[in-house]
């Protein structure tokens, strides 16, 4: 179980990493092009849409490693007993609007699907195929969410808290 | 009152969004209070690409659109994009015309009512030399931002480059691009005599914006307050043809006063490009010969 | 409801969920819901879609998770030491020593980057764990980080820059012409500042015994700058060179980057790898953020917020002095909860006009804005500086903003200063495009 949660959040980051490889692809066959005179069509289209999904894929994975920031300097001085009823709180709450943030991207594809939406660039690109990283990155976020909160729930601590105010220039 | 929410592309320097205030004020005056448009100018509240959706969805009732961003919808968005169909405002009244019905069946399939449209003054050629014949382009790199004017650069035997809008300065300065094809009115905004010295006047085509309403929220309202809608966008519409004549030739002056050569194209350069023209009106039937066939009957009667 | 209400709501609203820990992303979602419920929209999720796919596909972004890569690999590399030792036995002579690399690679940096979180993430991620190891005051790592990596805004290129010239039909050209002095000012005030707090506070600073350092040592010690010297001179020559455009120049960075690495053989597969996931972090926690305040600015536009509080200023009939001392204090308050970028577009239609009428110059409100914007980077609750630190550090944002607060005083003093001598941003472009 624990082995297939990993892979789930690896997965999240080198997807993302993945785009990110992708942006920087795009945009050197462009300079590269215009060097030689050739167009890479719709570059920015494309660029912005690796973007989006680098964004949107990686968001699990960075929930998981307590990149997503907060203010901890109130809490943090909180009984135990006061900080598992605000971790409760926050989670529950951070559920609700990760599902919200889901369904509404799914919406929204569904949507460009139905009534065909293209985009207006060069190449006429249905816009549904881009969205689809957008619907499965928010939709990992909502399930690492749960993930802690389940494990909020069960007595352990959630898999963000170790990482916050971890010191990453401590890797050292 | 019923507040509705119409954002526009472009910022309140510009014809087109002066123009949408004014229909706003109309109609709030028109209706005593009961219908109250707020104008979100320059993209602030939803991004150009955007607004057609936002309008289609009801996410905003109005919005107004560049018609050309639309273009890969349906080949009927593209008749004002067209180069050398319509090259005077005579012309392209006639033009919008024969494609306002084409427009209006498509837009209402999309779930949007056409309220008015306003142009934008002619595109014409900017370079950093002067311009008699096509032979004075070839090879230099001139911008591009879709198919069309990829295909347009191509036939023109130059370099088709993508340069987005607020790099042009940067672009034409470092040599990236040489020559590009937009308004007066663009060039005047981005003080085109920073980076370039010739305007070639050849009026390649005179592009418009267009203001849509959600069709649901346009029929939920009282027949009443839907004609006074309707006269208002009848004015504006009046207003932006009129006013985008004396916008030209006050945006082509001011070209002129800041230092660029502004010319009239040669006879030779205009037998040219349009024999270009031709070749892209043919390219642009085949893409729906029915549609667009229909408007190009229409206009050329 | 009424405005002034729901502006109250909605900021008690932000501080109470950020004060409980829900994370900036989130918050900012949650707040910019709350404000379209209270304003008696029904589409709220169709418009948190619409604004979300706007705001993450945005062609001018794509160069942050360029940067950010770039300082992740520079990191991995012996590049960020050698940055120190070359500027080291230069700066050893300087009250506050190592502390002005800071300010002095975030002003070079910001020659080549247009966002500031982008300048404060790269040269923090190299400069931020050399001066801790070297025992520098933490408080002040960060804070002169915080202040300098606001440069990239000022210094062309630069995003908001380019924003308000398209807003306010500037020239692009000029604009950038115009932040270079005022960033060099900046940079010397940073600079200044960091030098009188030495002084007073020597027990922060690592203790080293003066050491004579010999002139020839000296050159020999920059010859550890050509890599990275060479890395910006790659990437500015391509921009100047008419190559790339400045968003572009991103991508070429960490191209320039990775080679350098390899080079250097300090390139594995697994510090690629390292390094890639290292980005993917950063850049989506400023993603997801970025995809919040858009939200956020979306229902700040329905409300029409910004708007009123701008108009309320038009009605006060203000000499241009009292204007921009207004306007100063709106831009702070609004930069407070909204990103720069956003504060600009969401006032600027309105203030614009009043600016015009009260015959301030365009040119002159650009760089104005600027340093207002720069100033909201580093102020919290919403502050893009503040977040890319904390990520890098761990610290908390109050923390990092505590510690940039004499920096945010510091380009007050920099507004004062450009209107008392307006030539500051003037002269340049005055004096270099006249034909
Ligand atoms: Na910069
Ligand atoms: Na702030």
């Amino acid at each position: 179980m624990n082995a297939l949660r990993d892979k789930f959040y690896l997965a999240s980051g080198y997807a993302s990493g993945l785009c990110i490889v992708l942006i920087m692809l795009i945009i050197l066959a462009q300079v590269v092009g215009r060097f030689f005179g050739f167009i890479v069509p719709s570059a920015e289209d494309f660029s912005g849409y690796a973007l989006a999904a680098a964004t949107f894929f990686g968001l699990a994975y960075t929930f998981h490693e307590g990149g997503h920031i907060r203010v901890t300097l109130v809490i943090q001085k909180w009984s135990k007993r006061a900080r598992y009823r605000q971790e409760l709180v926050v989670l529950v709450f951070a559920l609700a609007l990760t599902s919200f943030i889901a369904y509404y991207s799914w919406h929204m594809i569904w949507e460009s699907y139905v009534f065909e939406e293209v985009s207006y660039g060069y190449i006429p690109v249905p816009l549904w195929i881009p969205q689809i990283p957008v619907g499965l990155g928010s939709l990992a976020l909502t399930i690492a969410v749960l993930d802690d909160l389940i494990l909020l729930l069960i007595g352990k601590e959630p898999s963000y808290m170790p990482h916050e105010g971890e010191i990453t220039m401590e890797e050292l | 009152a019923t507040k509705w929410h119409m954002p526009t592309p472009y910022g309140d320097a510009n014809l087109p969004t002066q123009i949408a205030h004014q229909f706003a004020e109309e109609i709030k005056t028109g209706t005593g209070g009961e219908l109250d448009i707020t104008v979100h100018s320059g993209a602030s509240l939803v991004k150009h690409p955007e607004i057609p959706r936002a309008v289609r969805t009801g996410q905003v009732q109005m919005g107004e659109v560049f018609i050309g961003i639309m273009g890969n919808t349906h080949p009927v968005f593209k008749h004002d994009n067209i180069p050398f169909l319509a090259t005077n405002f005579e012309d392209s009244e006639k033009l919008w015309k024969a494609a306002k019905p084409e427009i209006e069946k498509q837009l209402d399939k999309e779930g949007m009512v056409l309220l008015y449209t306003v142009p934008w003054p002619a595109q014409s050629l900017y370079t950093k030399a002067p311009v008699s014949k096509l032979a004075d382009l070839q090879g230099l790199k001139m911008r591009a931002y879709s198919p069309s004017t990829s295909r347009l650069a191509d036939l023109m035997n130059t370099t088709p480059t993508t340069v987005q809008v607020p790099e042009i300065p940067q672009a034409f300065s470092t040599g990236i691009i040489d020559a590009m094809i937009t308004s007066p009115s663009t060039g005047v905004n981005g003080q085109a005599w920073d980076y370039l010295s010739h305007y070639t006047d050849v009026k390649a085509w005179i592009p418009k914006n267009v203001v849509v309403v959600n069709k649901r929220a346009f029929r939920r309202l009282d027949k009443e307050t839907q004609q006074v809608i309707l006269t208002a966008a009848a004015n504006a519409e009046e207003k932006g043809w009129n006013g985008v004549r004396a916008q030209a030739t006050k945006d082509t002056a001011t070209l002129a006063q800041n230092g660029i050569t502004v010319t009239e194209p040669s006879p030779e350069l205009m037998t040219e490009l349009q024999k270009i023209g031709e070749i892209m009106i043919k390219e642009w039937k085949e893409e729906a010969p029915e549609e667009v066939g229909a408007i190009l009957n229409q206009f050329y009667q | 409801m009424e405005i002034a209400l729901v502006s109250i709501i909605l900021a008690a609203a932000m501080l109470l969920m950020l004060a409980a820990g829900v994370w900036v992303s989130l918050a900012l979602v949650g707040v910019g819901a709350l404000g379209l419920y209270l304003s008696g929209n029904d589409q709220i999720g169709l418009l948190f879609a619409t604004s979300s796919w706007g705001a993450s596909t945005g062609w001018a972004l794509t160069a942050l998770p360029m940067f950010i890569w770039m300082g992740e690999v520079l990191f991995r590399t012996r590049l960020s030491e050698d940055l120190f030792k070359g500027l080291a036995p230069w700066l050893g002579g300087l009250p506050g020593k190592l502390l002005h690399v800071n300010v002095l690679s975030c002003g070079i940096f910001a020659a080549v980057s247009g966002s500031s979180a982008a300048t404060a993430a790269t040269i923090g991620r190299m400069t931020l764990p050399e001066l801790k190891a070297q025992g520098y005051s933490d408080r002040m790592a960060v804070g002169t980080l915080a202040g300098s990596g606001t440069l990239g805004l000022l210094i062309p290129p630069s995003i908001i820059l380019i924003v308000y010239g398209v807003a306010a039909e500037v020239s692009i050209g000029r604009l950038f012409i115009a932040g270079a002095l005022p960033g060099l000012m900046l940079v010397t005030l940073f600079m200044g500042y960091t030098m009188i707090w030495a002084m007073f506070n020597k027990s922060e600073l690592p203790q080293h015994d003066a050491e004579q350092i010999s002139l020839g040592a000296k050159i020999k010690a920059l010859r550890k700058l050509i890599p990275i010297v060479g890395l910006i001179g790659f990437v500015l020559g391509s921009i100047y060179g008419g190559l790339t455009t400045p968003t572009e120049a991103a991508a070429l960075g960490v191209f320039g980057a990775l080679i350098l690495a390899a080079a250097s053989g300090s390139l594995s597969r697994s510090s690629f790898m390292e390094s890639l996931l290292g980005a993917v972090k950063s850049s989506c926690m400023i993603g997801l953020i970025l995809v919040g305040a858009h939200f956020l600015t979306l229902s700040m536009g329905f409300l029409g917020i910004p708007k009123a509080l701008a108009e309320w200023i038009g009605t006060l009939a203000l000499s241009p002095f009292e204007l921009l001392i207004y306007l100063t204090v709106l831009f702070v308050a609004l930069g407070c909860f909204l990103d720069g970028i956003s504060v600009v577009v969401l006032t600027v239609a309105v203030v614009l006009p009043m600016v015009a009428q009260a015959n301030i110059d365009l040119l002159w409100f650009g760089i104005y804005i600027v340093l207002v914007v720069e100033m909201s980077q580093i102020t919290p609750p919403v502050g893009f500086n503040l977040f890319v630190i904390q990520a890098l550090t761990g610290k908390d944002i109050l923390y990092v903003a505590r510690a940039a607060l004499p920096f945010f005083l510091l380009i007050l003093a920099a507004i004062l200063l450009i209107s008392w001598f307006p030539e500051i941003v003037t002269y340049l472009p005055t004096t270099m495009t006249q034909r």
